[in-house]
């Protein structure tokens, strides 16, 4: 028998835990040429703001061993563009849309989720409260508790849907701010957003980034997120989605094992835009031979004695 | 949407080194090769490897039949790898990718300028000339002769080095503005350190029709991440040197990366 791929985050059914990492997928369009793009369970649109924004200057991408660092500065076409020209086609595509929003107002939050919760087709909000791009906003939200928690409050009162909280790993405990986000209402959370990380050229002695440092992404960075998410989905209820170096469905599978309920995946789409047609095949065999049924029978299996997990903090 | 872009398992036919420390290699990419355009690039990965881990972007050098090639100089971890792949030896191609040059008509005189690694764009160009009955001209800048590579059967090259050991001695940019006098009748086409492009703009865009195709580091090609931004000359906003370009209007566009 075919094993049950499916997931839930909230209301919202996935077909299978596959999800696109915001910022690595443009609006989700530009990938259809390589793939059905509804037959990944959920499509995360690059961040959105209230109004366009053109982004930092240049450079804004550099390549470090097994990973790479980007400063965006969440560029993209605002909203309400979003809206008009950009979801259209992702509902003629059969993708399970979820729209990542970013802000620097908490106010703006809620309204960037007002507008969207009018479009039945924008199935869950994905708050990008860690940007580590951006001078005001992002981040800022995402290592101040008490901030994030009102963010998420002001948006669970605008948005009836699943409401996903993508958090920050550049803190010192990253499950208070997931037990936070969980207490005032959150479907889920995104284990994590990219490190702070820089790279200089020792030949100019300038930085390989315009804005010297940026988020660091790729194979790289996934010990350091299976980290958190194994600590993040011992202290939360909610599902956790987790995000961080994904390459092969291997990696799906351990994140899974590790207690995550979907994965996105991002840098590895830039080698390998058609990525996810091998990753769902290769999930599906995996279970098929090591008799899961489910995804939800493998979520969490790690066989771990919790006593020997020093800082573990199980509150 | 890219409609017409391909993500093909291409095998290595040969490599070889045209030029101190520049290589040509030849890959069966039947699909890539019979949709390509000239200035249009390919993004390039190895099979089961995170290291490199971005594609890399290259210029397609030309195109016949089944075959694509690409030029290089081979610097990075990417080229240098690519340089040692064997026959028979795998890669990913990712293309054809961006905006190539404008379609060129016999009615007109095309200049192309290129230096270091855009002397890629030389046997594509003049194919797609020969193919349509344009006029073509290529003026080919490097710092010393030995690094100039030979186009068999390519005619009308000018060159320049640096040091004056082939050619005219000084940049391709006064070369080009010596060849045409003043006359603004004609196109220039160029790919080219950014320095280059800068010069041409600066002294050529502004009377002659000029196309640049521009250098930026790039992680997708594709629209994905948006890393390669080029600035809009009119309001300030950006373009997507991967979608938007590579080759760009001169008058269209600001430079600001520090060469």
């Amino acid at each position: 028998m075919k094993p049950e791929l499916s997931v839930k985050l909230g209301k919202v059914e996935l077909k299978n835990p596959l999800m696109t990492a915001s910022g690595t997928c443009g609006y989700g369009e530009e990938l259809s040429g390589y793939f059905d793009v509804g037959m990944i369970g959920a499509i995360v649109t690059k961040s959105l703001t209230l109004k366009p924004k053109i982004g930092n200057e240049p450079p804004r991408v550099a390549e470090v061993s097994s990973g790479m660092l980007n400063s965006i500065g969440l560029a993209n076409i605002g909203v309400r563009r979003f809206i008009e020209e950009k979801l259209p086609l992702l509902e003629k595509l059969n993708a399970l849309v979820i729209a990542n929003i970013a802000a620097k107002r908490a106010e703006d939050y809620a309204e960037l989720a007002e507008l969207l919760a009018g479009k039945e087709s924008v199935r869950a909000v994905e708050l990008n409260l860690s940007c580590p791009n951006v001078k005001e906003g992002g981040m800022e939200f995402g290592t101040d508790v008490k901030a994030l928690s009102t963010i998420v409050k002001m948006v669970r009162k605008v948005f009836g849907r699943t409401i996903i909280v993508k958090l920050t790993p550049n803190v010192t405990r990253i499950s208070d701010f997931a037990r936070a986000a969980e207490a005032e209402g959150a479907d889920a959370v995104t284990v994590a957003n990219t490190y702070v990380g820089m790279a200089i050229d020792i030949y100019t002695r300038r930085p390989k980034l315009h804005t010297v440092r940026g988020g660091l992404s790729g194979p790289a960075i996934r010990p350091l997120t299976m980290a958190k998410v194994f600590e993040v989905s011992k202290s939360v209820q909610i599902p956790v989605v987790a995000s961080g170096g994904v390459f092969a469905w291997q990696d799906v599978v351990e994140y899974i094992i590790a207690g995550a309920t979907a994965v996105e995946i991002g840098t590895v789409l830039f080698a390998k835009p058609d990525a996810p047609v091998e990753m769902v095949k290769g999930i599906s065999e995996y279970l098929a031979d090591s008799h899961f049924g489910s995804i939800a029978e493998l979520r969490g299996s790690l066989d771990v004695n919790l006593q020997n997990v020093p800082h573990m903090n199980r509150g | 949407m890219p409609t017409t872009s391909f993500l093909e398992t291409v095998t290595v036919i040969e490599t070889r080194e045209v030029a101190k420390g520049t290589f040509v290699t030849k890959v069966k990419a039947p699909s890539i090769a019979r949709n390509v355009k000239a200035g249009q690039f390919v993004m390039v990965s190895f099979p089961e490897s995170t290291d490199p881990l971005l594609p890399r972007a290259f210029s397609v050098c030309d195109a016949f039949e089944d075959s694509v090639s690409l030029l290089y100089v081979a610097v990075g971890k990417g080229t240098r790898r690519i340089s040692k792949l064997l026959p028979g030896d795998p890669m990913v191609f990712n293309g054809p990718l961006g905006k190539g040059f404008p379609n060129m008509s016999g009615q007109k005189t095309f200049h192309v300028v290129v230096g270091g690694s855009g002397a890629a764009l030389i046997p594509i160009l003049d194919r797609t000339a020969k193919s349509r009955g344009a006029s073509i001209n290529f003026y080919y800048g490097a710092r010393t002769g030995s690094q100039l590579v030979k186009f068999d059967g390519v005619e009308n090259v000018n060159h320049a080095t640096d040091d004056g050991s082939e050619g005219f001695h000084g940049n391709v940019v006064e070369l080009l503005k010596k060849k045409i006098d003043g006359d603004s009748s004609g196109v220039v086409f160029a790919c080219g350190p950014t320095p280059m492009l800068v010069a041409l703009q600066r002294e050529v865009g502004v009377s002659v029709e000029t196309y640049l195709s521009v250098e930026t580091p790039m992680a997708c090609g594709m629209g994905l991440c948006q890393g390669c931004p080029v600035r809009n000359a009119g309001d300030g906003d950006y373009y997507l040197a991967c979608k938007d370009g590579p080759v760009f209007r001169s008058t269209e566009i600001s430079f600001e990366m520090k060469p």
